[in-house]
């Protein structure tokens, strides 16, 4: 059959026809057969850039790209908690947010609560909480979280009180803070100063960190419970 | 003057016939879109989030805008031959070129005022606070566009629009790297290359001085000597591009 037996309207809507066609195809293909191929377990996220690198990229809009890598960081983590609980990239991912743009906090204090709270690696939480200390030196919100993690995960009162007090120094800080920091090193050790920082976990943090905090109040309740 | 502010008139009604207005409303509609689904996944920093994208996207697609549209807008005269109409009259080319550089600059600095007016109002009606700070990075993008739409003249004064508009694109990401460029010529580079990299440096528009996007996100004003040093650094910039393309522009033979 020759091209000119086609209607002349068919002839225009056939390459749209085909194109619709072809992308339907594309479609139920990838959704066909991608779960089955996917990607190798641990796969996710080894593309991402070392923050270096990212921010010669990023040319001019580095505080735009970090907001872009603290999204794929919490989807990233999102998805692991929904499965298997792992979050073995989330320390690079926070570092590289934080390189993109050392002035955003929340990466700083979400990604230490992740590293020694859900990985205990305490110790790397503290570490990423230094480094938003030293481009960040008049927060009071990261000196806080400090003695948080040297208070709840390390144990270490003493570390713990001097990081308070600091934040109590640091201009901005809320009130519940002086208060913190007056009872720290009265109340070393004692359980009812975990449960008032959970608790103030509970109302500032975001929903991840709410749900964290739920969880360590109601151990620390059962263990009241049992003595 | 008049003259120059003719052709500038003439080439704003230009560049409106590319649908500028169509770009506002993309940019708007996009940017509410962005709010909406990127503020609840963004643990509690969806202000940050959207006055980021907001003033980041503002400022590259004005800068986008100026080189699409700037990259051939002498060569349309050219190719058109409406050139020669204009040159008949009692104008010269130096002050051709400066009316469309003075048009083309307004285009671009109008819509790049509309998107961030648009991401401030976004802003102020979410969380009932007015980013007074937005003004600072506007200041400081409208005085970067000075330099990019020189830029853009200034190459489309000897080339053709393909080669103008990679020519910007190559020299804007050479700004954007001429402090790293700088660093790297000058530590442990034989003094040879040192002399070149730092003659290449100086030679490269210094496009980090107008980005103070990092500091409007977290909340800080830029400060007034910034914004008169950004103006004063753009205005000798592309005042140097302008003259070294008007000379280059008056040898130039139309036919």
């Amino acid at each position: 059959m020759s091209l000119s037996a086609i209607p002349a309207r068919w002839r225009v809507l056939a390459p749209f026809l085909a194109a619709a066609v072809l992308l339907a195809a594309a479609g139920a293909f990838q959704a066909a057969l991608w779960p089955r191929i996917g990607r190798a377990p641990g796969e996710e996220l080894l593309y991402f850039p070392s923050g270096l690198f990212a921010r010669q990229a990023s040319i001019g809009y580095e505080t735009a790209a970090a907001d872009v890598a603290w999204l794929r960081g919490i989807q990233y983590y999102g998805e692991h908690r929904l499965t298997d609980q792992k979050y073995v990239r989330i320390g690079h991912v926070m570092s590289v947010v934080t390189d993109l743009d050392p002035r955003f906090l929340a990466p700083y204090v979400f990604g230490a609560f992740v590293l020694a709270q859900e990985l205990h690696r305490p110790d790397d939480g503290l570490a990423l909480l230094e480094k938003g200390r030293r481009a960040n030196p008049d927060s009071w919100l990261l000196a806080f979280e400090t003695g948080f993690l040297h208070y709840v995960c390390r144990h270490d009162y003493e570390s713990a009180s001097r990081y308070f007090v600091r934040a109590a120094r640091l201009p901005g800080h809320p009130e519940y803070v002086d208060r913190f920091a007056a009872f720290a090193s009265q109340r070393a050790g004692n359980r009812g100063m975990a449960v008032l920082l959970w608790k103030r976990v509970l109302a500032t943090g975001n929903q991840y960190m709410q749900e964290v905090a739920r969880r360590e109040l109601a151990r620390l309740d059962a263990e009241e419970r049992a003595r | 003057m008049n003259r120059v502010v003719a052709i500038a008139r003439n080439t704003l009604r230009e560049v409106a016939r590319e649908r500028v207005a169509l770009i506002l409303a993309l940019f708007g509609a996009g940017l509410v879109g962005v709010s909406l689904v990127v503020s609840p996944l963004a643990l509690g920093e969806g202000r940050k989030v959207v006055t980021d994208f907001g003033l980041a996207g503002a400022s590259a697609l004005a800068t986008l805008l100026a080189i699409v549209l700037g990259s051939s807008l002498l060569h349309k005269e050219l190719d058109r031959r409406t050139i020669l109409a204009v040159m008949a009259k009692p104008i010269r080319r130096s002050e051709f070129l400066l009316g469309k550089y003075a048009g083309l600059w307004t285009s671009a600095a109008a819509l790049l005022a509309g998107m961030v007016a648009i991401t401030v109002a976004l802003l102020a009606a979410t969380s009932r606070d007015v980013p007074w700070e937005a003004s600072g990075a506007l200041l400081l993008s409208m005085a970067e566009l000075l330099i990019v739409t020189a830029v853009v003249i200034f190459f489309s004064s000897f080339t053709t629009p393909l080669l103008t508009a990679f020519f910007c694109a190559s020299t804007l990401l050479a700004g954007h790297f001429a402090e790293d460029l700088h660093y790297f010529g000058t530590h442990g580079a034989s003094p040879l290359l040192a002399a070149a990299t730092e003659a290449v440096y100086w030679l490269l528009p210094h496009l980090e001085v107008f980005n103070a996007r990092g500091l409007v996100v977290h909340g800080e004003a830029v400060g007034p000597e910034r914004l008169a040093f950004a103006g004063a650094y753009a205005a000798l910039y592309a005042g140097a591009l302008l003259a070294a393309g008007a000379a280059i522009f008056e040898r130039r033979d139309f036919r």
